[in-house]
């Protein structure tokens, strides 16, 4: 019985820890989200650059952008939001768009294109897949087998 | 010279004699200190972000050393499975906290393993445990540079091309943590007068000392303070000593592995094929400058090694410049100093043994010569 009672305990315990690993694999996931502001094409139909689209996130200013302006911010989580202060053409009184996305887990990099989104367009339009290609390395970086010693890290 | 002179000296000796290494850095400190020139707030930010970050793989050496084990050069091991897991972490793009407690996680099964394979193999030398395990820790790092080098990208998946080689497999000299950087230094951080406190690390320090202390009392504790004392002894007593000794290695390994994860955090990346190689030398040279030797050590002596070994380090480069006129100089002085400490710490432990039989032979030399007469 005391056996019983020690495996079932153990069990638990595993049980517990790998739920814990579950959720920080799912609540830790990081995205690099990037914001553009350009003339987006879609279905033969042309949504054209805001003039100016003030990005906040946070609380704290990311980027003021212009025409063909594009910034860049990282988040953890599946959910980003952030505040857009738009003035559409010039001359325009400024308005507020508080913007909350759902992001999908298996993209790294994430593209948003600002006219897309306030068009009301489906997500696949404004929403994609930013990949950056992996820049080759330094002469010299290909095969480790400097005999470094870390003491100045300690 | 009265009685109590002659016993007042006599402490004064034996306290000298038990405290030679970690008097020896103090004077050292108390002489670069001032020569080196840093304001004390620069000392001070140093020595509190050196102590979040090196304590708990430091703390990782004592359960060893209370089951006779002596200074675990294994630790080595624990740090090749937090390396490994933060390889993973890194590759499934996990960041922040949540990223630092996967990688926890993740390294537990490794430094099982690697813990239970060293302690197998410690039990079969036993009383040669340190060089064993100094020797078993090259070992795994073959293997480990195997895994990485060879076996990631190629058999075990590895999606992101900016931590694998270009060739497609194998893994790049240097793994950006940069995502998970300080994310747990930074959490409850508080500045007193420009310094800054990383509380949350210290508060997990603080926890991982609390373990230890009530680790002893338990019932596992006493049984490897009694493998610690007399192997045989203790197994008259019905305890399971290689058993024992096995779970100290192991919990010694996992404690490592998650003082490693800690340690890169703070660093931001990860030197993929190097950082652990002397991870096992500096966190045993820093205990013994704390006053520990190899069968007895004490959280005490974590802390005061820690402050003076690192302050040590911080001062010896600059203090070397100014009296040398070439830094080097105390780059080679702190790495000279890290292996004369351990040698020295050896050089002490051996004699002090010798001392013990001797003066054990000699007792048992004149409790003859009283038998004798009295016959």
């Amino acid at each position: 019985m005391n056996n019983k009672r020690k495996w079932i305990f153990r069990g638990c315990t595993l049980l517990v820890i790998l739920l814990i690993a579950a959720l920080m694999f799912i609540v830790g996931r990081g995205h690099t989200v990037y914001i553009d502001n350009k003339t987006l094409e879609y279905n033969g139909e042309s949504y054209g650059a805001l003039q100016k689209s003030e990005v906040w996130v946070n609380g704290e200013r990311l980027s003021k952008l212009g025409k063909r302006d594009r910034t860049m911010t990282t988040t953890i989580g599946n959910s980003f939001q952030m505040k857009l202060i738009n003035t559409v053409n010039k001359g325009d009184e400024p308005t507020e768009v508080t913007v909350n996305l759902s992001l999908p887990y298996g993209w790294d990099g994430i593209l948003v294109n600002i006219p897309g989104y306030l068009a009301n367009l489906p997500q696949e339009a404004w929403m994609t897949e930013f990949i950056i290609e992996p820049t080759p390395p330094e002469e010299g970086e290909e095969e480790p087998g400097e005999d470094e010693i870390p003491t100045a890290e300690f | 010279m009265s009685g109590k002179q002659q016993n007042a000296g006599k402490a004064a000796l034996t306290f000298l004699r038990n405290n030679t290494v970690p008097l020896m850095f103090i004077i050292i400190c108390a002489v670069c200190i001032p020569v080196s020139g840093f304001s004390p707030s620069y000392l001070l930010n140093e020595i509190i972000t050196r102590l979040g970050r090196n304590a708990f793989l430091i703390l990782s050496l004592l359960i060893p050393i209370m089951a006779g084990m002596g200074l675990n050069f294994g630790m080595t091991l624990g740090a090749m499975a937090g390396e490994l897991a933060l390889i993973f972490v890194s590759d499934w793009q996990i960041w922040g906290i949540p990223g630092v407690v996967l990688a926890m996680i993740v390294s537990v099964p490794f430094s099982v393993l690697l813990g239970w394979v060293c302690g197998k193999i410690l039990n079969m030398a036993k009383g040669r445990e340190m060089i064993t395990s100094y020797i078993i820790s090259f070992f795994i790092n073959g293997i480990y540079q195997l895994i990485v080098l060879y076996l990631m990208g190629s058999v075990i998946p590895i999606a992101h091309g900016s931590i694998k080689l270009p060739r497609g497999y194998g893994i790049r000299n240097t793994v950006s943590l940069l995502n998970m950087r300080q994310c747990i230094d930074n959490l409850l951080a508080i500045r007193v007068a420009g310094v800054k406190i990383p509380v949350l690390t210290l508060l997990i320090i603080a926890l991982m000392c609390i373990l230890i202390v009530w680790f002893r009392r338990t019932k596992l504790g006493q049984d490897m303070r009694a493998v610690g004392q007399d192997i045989q002894v203790a197994r008259d007593a019905g305890i399971n000593v290689e058993r024992t000794r096995i779970i100290s290695i192991i919990i010694s390994t996992v404690l490592a592995g998650f003082g490693m994860i800690l340690y890169l955090q703070n660093i931001g990346n990860l030197s993929t094929y190097s950082a652990h190689s002397q991870v096992g030398m500096f966190c045993i040279a820093a205990l013994l400058v704390g006053g520990a030797s190899v069968d007895r050590a004490s959280i005490g002596n974590v802390f005061l090694g820690v402050i003076l070994f690192h302050t040590m380090f911080i001062v010896a480069p600059q203090a070397g410049a100014k009296i040398t006129g070439d830094s080097m100089i105390g780059e080679y002085f702190r790495v000279f100093v890290s292996y004369g400490v351990i040698t020295l710490a050896l050089i002490m432990y051996e004699m002090k043994k010798r001392r013990q039989k001797a003066s054990i032979g000699e007792q048992l030399a004149l409790a003859q010569k009283e038998e004798e007469r009295h016959e």
